[in-house]
């Protein structure tokens, strides 16, 4: 697979997981991809326009910003984050491998970075959480969301990669109370969580 | 609400959804929000699906706004491209979309929709644009983009080998670029390395 050749593709959106995991790898080492890209990504959104726009129903205006107003105390600057969510015993060795992963993540950026999660409750009563800020999780490895119910133990809750934006949809809702957190794991998961979080939220 | 905010440009926006300003982001939805609900309509075919993707994409605006970098591209492509991303999760986990042939269902009209002025001069200048592109490549932008198929998928279903679909997408976003005579030669990617 030449990378190079999947600018455009990526623009659109039309590579599959796979493809998007490892063009994004590339991206980080070719300054003339990158540039391009910035390119094609202005094009691209620009399609956007050409689509048929009836106005949307004036409830998702509403949605979004009483959403965003409830979420505000969840976002937390990754290098002032809390890493301890009561209740997870933690090994010594796992948490000083995530605290690697932090600092290549941070060495990456000039600018701030903010890891935040979100949890959306769709239209048909399905919660989906959104984790944004946080690097594709390295070779052999994958993110895992936990979801903690009060006093219980954790329950997985789904797997992702990571990069820009993750989407995690949760089988059922979490209870009210519920911790939401989120750890480096195996590729493949782990039944109970096996690093400290690097983000977690209340519900 | 007046909208006291009208005066700043986008990316001044996004800096203050970054500070929490509720009030940027509120603009920011005014400016695009029908247009990333119609984009997201076009893809998911399905109105609460595109509901579902233009407040998590809104929300990830909010989220992600200290994350913005500007000289990366314009404000309004960094906010479809996240609207665009959701849309095309959404219709892949369709997995009755799979079932579909080529045959695309029937573009949403425009009888019967009120557009403003400005979005439907928008509009008929990014389909006129569309127009003038060779007729393999237009097909191609237009499947992937609106259509959320994969590269792979494409070249399955149009029976080509992915080689052609890949200089299709990238002949047609090129030519598209400068039929929509956009500025950008100083639009570059800020190395953060």
């Amino acid at each position: 697979m030449d990378l190079h050749d999947l600018t455009a593709a990526y623009a659109l959106d039309a590579l599959d997981a796979d493809e998007t995991e490892a063009y994004e790898r590339h991206l980080g080492q070719c300054e003339e991809c990158r540039e391009q890209l910035a390119e094609l990504n202005d094009t691209a959104a620009s399609l956007a326009f050409g689509a048929v726009a009836p106005a949307p129903p004036p409830r998702l205006r509403a949605a979004i910003l009483e959403q965003a107003g409830a979420e505000r105390s969840n976002v937390v600057p990754l290098h002032r984050r809390r890493w301890v969510v009561r209740g997870l015993a933690l090994g010594a060795a796992a948490a000083a491998c995530v605290v690697v992963g932090l600092a290549v993540a941070l060495s990456r950026s000039n600018h701030e970075q903010f890891v935040s999660v979100g949890l959306t409750r769709g239209a048909n009563g399905n919660a989906t959480l959104t984790v944004t800020g946080l690097d594709a999780a390295p070779q052999g490895k994958t993110y895992e969301a936990w979801v903690i119910p009060k006093g219980q133990a954790p329950r997985p809750a789904g797997l992702f990669p990571g990069g820009r934006t993750a989407t995690v949809h949760l089988h059922g809702v979490p209870q009210k109370g519920a911790v939401i957190a989120v750890t480096v794991e195996r590729a493949g998961g782990a039944p109970a969580p096996t690093s400290t979080p690097l983000v977690t939220t209340q519900t | 609400m007046a909208r006291q905010l009208a005066h700043l440009s986008d990316e001044a926006l996004v800096l203050l959804a970054a500070r929490s300003e509720e009030s940027a982001l509120a603009e920011l939805y005014d400016r695009y929000g029908r247009t990333a609900y119609g984009l997201a309509l076009r893809v998911v075919r399905d109105p609460g699906l595109a509901e579902d993707a233009v407040q998590e994409a809104f929300l990830a605006v909010w989220r992600n706004a200290a994350r913005f970098v500007p000289e990366q591209g314009r404000a309004s492509a960094w906010i479809l491209t996240l609207v665009h991303r959701r849309a095309v999760d959404a219709v892949r986990r369709e997995q009755r979309r799979r079932a579909d042939s080529l045959e695309r269902a029937p573009e949403p009209s425009v009888e019967g929709v009120e557009e403003d002025a400005w979005l439907r001069f928008q509009r008929e200048r990014v389909q006129a644009a569309l127009r003038h592109l060779p007729d393999a490549q237009r097909e191609a932008l237009e499947l992937a983009y609106y259509g959320g198929f994969s590269q792979s998928e494409l070249a399955e279903r149009l029976g080509q080998p992915l080689g052609t679909i890949k200089s299709r997408m990238f002949g047609g976003l090129s030519r598209l670029r400068e039929l929509l005579g956009e500025p950008g030669t100083e639009v570059t990617w800020t190395s953060t390395t």
